[in-house]
């Protein structure tokens, strides 16, 4: 059998406020989603922040996070908690960034389906810019927990300032052991 | 179909200046390029660089967080004319060393987005430790048919340097 499997894949005709898979199977081991996506958050702002969330669970205390991130000289890292989702997981372009250009960002969440432990997820992400300013741009890692025993049926991409744009595009992987 | 497909590898019998991948299809979803890479600089370390589709102007930037011993720091780039990938083992550091490098490159044929890069770097010989997550931009909508790795210090890459690039389908 395969060890990589395509679970889900969309690229988006249009704005959407969201973007979720709803119906994961829990017959894989572990998950790999890649992300590349603009948020419409126009202006000077160059990045954005992006909640994810499970199995819409959008509210509650079960969610932190915590990043290792620069966008400066300075690397610096940050934690969340109690908040409305994995909100210091990966980071995405905005749309006051370079033209055409979206974040390059992928999570990996081991064991998603186990019912014995809380998830925990790790974030890699890039937000390009041809601008070597402080703060607009952004890279970093991250780490996040789910505190919840639940299998992990849905996953939400939600930007917390605006929509997603058009072309922003999303793969999601079930990867399996021997 | 697999959903990962090695498209290519090239393993150096001999020093070289560059590697290329040319003819690259536009039917995968993303490209990963995996590189085991020395530079023949003299220093400890080098640096090597990326370019698509033989574009050689100042149309590329990178940032860059880096992790040396106990030391952290970044850097940006804009202007130039590849995407550097620094702190690669070289010619005055272990004989056998070699740097590993994963690049993620998504949606790469894409024409309506510009080309990024996200790449983690590891050099550990015990005389030069860098840790690195690196992020890069092409700031063009083509889609990607080439990629050419440069040596940036040089005089080459070395012999025994591998890279391998393979294709994620999406369906």
């Amino acid at each position: 059998m395969a060890a990589f499997t395509v679970i889900d894949h969309e690229e988006l005709t249009g704005a959407a406020a969201t973007w979720t898979s709803a119906t994961i199977p829990s017959s894989y081991d572990h998950l790999y989603l890649t992300i590349s996506a603009r948020g419409a958050l126009a202006g000077s702002n160059d990045y954005e922040y992006v909640d994810v969330q499970f199995n819409g669970e959008v509210t509650g205390t079960n969610y932190s996070s915590t990043i290792l991130w620069a966008g400066s000289t300075t690397p610096g890292s940050a934690r969340e908690a109690g908040v409305n989702g994995l909100d210091r997981l990966i980071l995405m372009n905005a749309d006051g960034s370079t033209a055409d250009t979206f974040g390059n960002a992928s999570i990996w969440i081991p064991n998603y389906a186990n019912t014995a432990n809380y998830k925990q997820a790790l974030g890699k992400f890039g937000c390009e810019n041809a601008d070597a300013t402080a703060w607009h741009w952004l890279i970093g890692v991250g780490a996040g927990l789910w505190s919840s025993t639940a299998a992990i049926t849905s996953i939400t991409i939600d930007p917390q300032n605006g929509d997603l744009m058009q072309y922003s595009s999303f793969t999601l992987y079930g990867v399996t052991g021997a | 179909m697999a959903v990962i497909e090695a498209i290519a590898t090239t393993y150096l019998e001999a020093d070289a200046a560059s590697v290329t991948f040319s003819s690259i299809p536009a039917t995968y979803e993303h490209l990963q390029l995996r590189m085991s890479v020395r530079d023949g600089s003299t220093g400890t370390y080098g640096e090597i660089g990326l370019q698509f589709n033989t574009v050689t102007t100042t149309t590329y930037s990178y940032h860059r967080m880096t992790g040396n011993n106990s030391t952290a720091a970044a850097a940006a780039y804009t202007g130039v004319n590849n995407i550097a990938l620094n702190y690669v083992v070289a010619e005055g550091d272990i004989a056998t060393s070699y740097t590993s490098i994963v690049v993620d490159i998504l949606d790469y044929a894409n024409g309506s987005k510009n080309t990024t890069t996200s790449t983690m770097l590891g050099t550990a010989t015990g005389t030069t430790n860098w840790a690195m997550a690196h992020s890069g931009l092409w700031d063009s909508t083509a889609a990607v048919n080439e990629i050419k790795v440069i040596y940036r210090w040089g005089p080459d890459i070395k012999r025994g340097s591998e890279f391998t690039l393979y294709g994620l389908n999406s369906s």
